[in-house]
């Protein structure tokens, strides 16, 4: 039996969530689908292949305040910012979620980034399976699927006659309380990722091409925007500075991307990434050699937003099938 | 057509590479989705079958040519991206004698985007009056008669809304923004080493990624361009949030027709009103 909510009966569950907690979902605006604070269901767009943006904005805002400071009586008074509503974050797709997940990895291995930790502490994920994938998604080949449970609290899967319901922890069943489920029958279909983009044992093959010409040919193409980085659900560098104002020091964080020219730059001047090539590679190379090596999974969940916002058509899963080729002949040579 | 063009522009890239006039060729390519086209750079004779030309190819590339200085380069263009080559020529900041101009008769291009292609053309194209590039060193296809569109009719609306109405709504526009430089890094008229909204001192622009700072930012950038956009409109086309780039150019665009009847990019010895200094000119200051 499958755990089934009627279309009437979810919309009753949301505006209970609404009354009490901060429900982000995603809503139309003009052309773009972003996910916000809605006030009521009929400002939720359910009728759509993923967010333009990903959700990774609610637990790593574009601009964040980490701490203030204030300076009074010879004193100094230190204030971190703490995350204090509850969110319920509804219509997360699995690959988004996976993504949230894995970056758990940076900001929750030791030392934790305290806001991060709240942030993912006090949301709630209904993630929404998706109905039918996109050309650019290939979320199979990075080892999640349209229907994967693994990361949300609640996967609800769009049904005749409302949404199958899984509850996969115990902070979806405690949201789910009160929720008027009803036992069904109905089997969920399940929606095929046909992508097969060759990932498996791409970290080898990333390091083998690691001086290919290869990334300062592409890089001939790239016009180093952040917009694959902002885009990206596992993206996460930022930049930081202090501001004053009216006495009071803040410190913010804010996005920032290896693809600018002088992310990377140093003290003195100097930029061990002043070349285009090198800007490039960098990205994929922490997608697909640090972070692993650092983390467990790739860098990249397959969502393939950086595949259609990219101006230039800089496509990784492209770039994934061409270093498997280069690095296998880099390798052919050197044996 | 499109068919032709290709060929045309393959065997002259062929010829320029064979001969070692040029060292790369910039022109486009069929790109990942088998649909739409992108930007190709061909440094080898045998490559350039890639090279394709079609109503897709609205790519200006000619702000590729400022990473080729010093190299031998040829470059497809259309009629509005020769103005962009005029603007950097005028700019000194490219040397004719080192670019290889293929110019193309442009028929339009379409609105299109990753693996969606529509019959459209742009608007930007209903707007166009330079079908024919302006400067070229091959012509691919036959001039046309330049018939000038309406003026400023596209902005008309927007010019006529009370002033708080347009405030309110960059504002809404400027909220999305996400500062990610792409409508700068897509501009040919973007070029400063150090653009000014990432000098620190002084912090022309902080870097909070919000509304305030977003405003000033798409503000200033639209200033620096004032009688330099020559309307590609790529800042608009790149954008990933679809912020309308173009309502602020084209408002420019029609000030500078108005108080010095002068057009961007039309010649390469122009003299653009906001950054030439004429000792005689009176300024107003002081006196």
């Amino acid at each position: 039996m499958t755990k089934v909510l009627g279309k009437k009966e979810l919309e009753s569950w949301l505006n209970s969530i609404m009354q009490e907690r901060i429900l982000v979902a995603p809503k139309r605006v003009d052309d773009l689908v972003l996910f916000t604070p809605v006030h009521s269901v009929d400002e939720i767009a359910f009728d759509f292949q993923n967010t333009t943006l990903s959700p990774k904005e609610l637990f790593f805002p574009r601009t964040e305040t980490l701490f203030t400071i204030v300076h009074k009586d010879g004193e100094i008074e230190f204030t971190p910012v703490t995350v204090d509503r509850e969110t319920v974050l509804f219509g997360i797709r699995p690959c988004d979620a996976r993504g949230i997940a894995i970056l758990d990895g940076p900001y929750l291995s030791d030392p934790p980034d305290s806001l991060w930790a709240q942030h993912r502490d006090k949301t709630t994920l209904i993630g929404l399976a998706c109905a039918k994938p996109a050309p650019q998604c290939f979320c199979t080949s990075m080892g999640s699927s349209p229907t994967d449970t693994s990361n949300v609290d609640i996967l609800l899967t769009e049904v005749d006659d409302g949404y199958a319901v899984e509850i996969v922890t115990e902070k979806g069943e405690k949201l789910l309380q009160g929720a008027e489920l009803k036992e069904s029958d109905v089997k969920p279909s399940v929606p095929q990722c046909d992508a097969s983009v060759p990932a498996e044992g791409i970290v080898d093959a990333v390091k083998r091409a690691f001086e290919d010409p290869y990334w300062s040919r592409l890089a001939d193409r790239c016009i180093h925007c952040n917009i694959c980085a902002y885009v990206c659900p596992t993206c996460y560098c930022f930049d930081i500075r202090d501001y004053k104002a009216g006495g009071k020091i803040e410190r913010i964080r804010t996005w920032e991307s290896c693809q600018s020219k002088g992310f990377s730059r140093i003290a003195g001047g100097y930029d061990p990434r002043a070349n285009k090539g090198s800007r490039l590679r960098q990205r994929f190379c922490h997608k697909l050699l640090y972070f692993p090596e650092q983390f467990g999974p790739l860098g990249c969940v397959g969502c393939g937003r950086c595949v259609t916002a990219c101006p230039v058509n800089i496509d990784i899963r492209e770039i994934i099938s061409d270093i498997q080729e280069r690095g296998a002949q880099v390798g052919q040579r050197s044996n | 057509m499109e068919a032709d063009f290709t060929s045309q522009i393959r065997e002259k890239a062929r010829e320029l590479l064979e001969k070692g006039t040029v060292e790369c060729v910039i022109g486009y390519e069929t790109g990942s989705d088998g649909v739409s086209a992108r930007p190709s750079f061909i440094y080898n004779p045998s490559e350039v079958e890639r090279l394709v030309f079609d109503n897709t190819c609205s790519h200006n590339l000619v702000k590729y040519l400022l990473d080729k200085k010093g190299k031998p380069t040829a470059i497809v263009v259309k009629g509005c991206d020769s103005r962009a080559l005029n603007l950097l020529l005028s700019e000194k900041q490219l040397q004719r004698d080192q670019i290889f101009i293929i110019g193309v008769v442009c028929p339009g291009v379409v609105e299109w985007g990753w693996n969606r292609r529509s019959e459209q053309f742009q608007k930007r194209c209903d707007l166009c009056r330079q079908h024919t590039p302006l400067v070229y060193d091959l012509l691919i296809g036959t001039p046309v008669t330049e018939e000038p569109p309406p003026e400023f009719t596209d902005i008309a609306e927007m010019s006529a809304r009370a002033t708080e109405e347009r405030a309110s709504f960059w504002r809404e526009q400027a909220e999305r923004c996400l500062r990610c430089y792409a409508c700068r890094q897509a501009c040919p008229g973007c070029y400063c080493i150090d653009c000014f909204v990432e000098q620190l001192d002084p912090e022309w622009v902080g870097i909070r990624i919000a509304t305030g700072e977003n405003l000033m930012w798409n503000t200033i950038r639209a200033f620096h361009l004032a009688g330099r956009c020559i309307a590609c409109n790529e800042c608009e086309r790149v954008c990933p949030v679809n912020l309308p780039l173009s309502l602020l150019n084209r408002k420019l665009e029609e000030e500078m027709l108005e108080l010095f009847d002068y057009r961007a990019g039309m010649s390469e010895d122009a003299t653009a009103p906001l950054i030439t200094f004429i000792k005689e000119e009176k300024l107003g200051i002081g006196e």
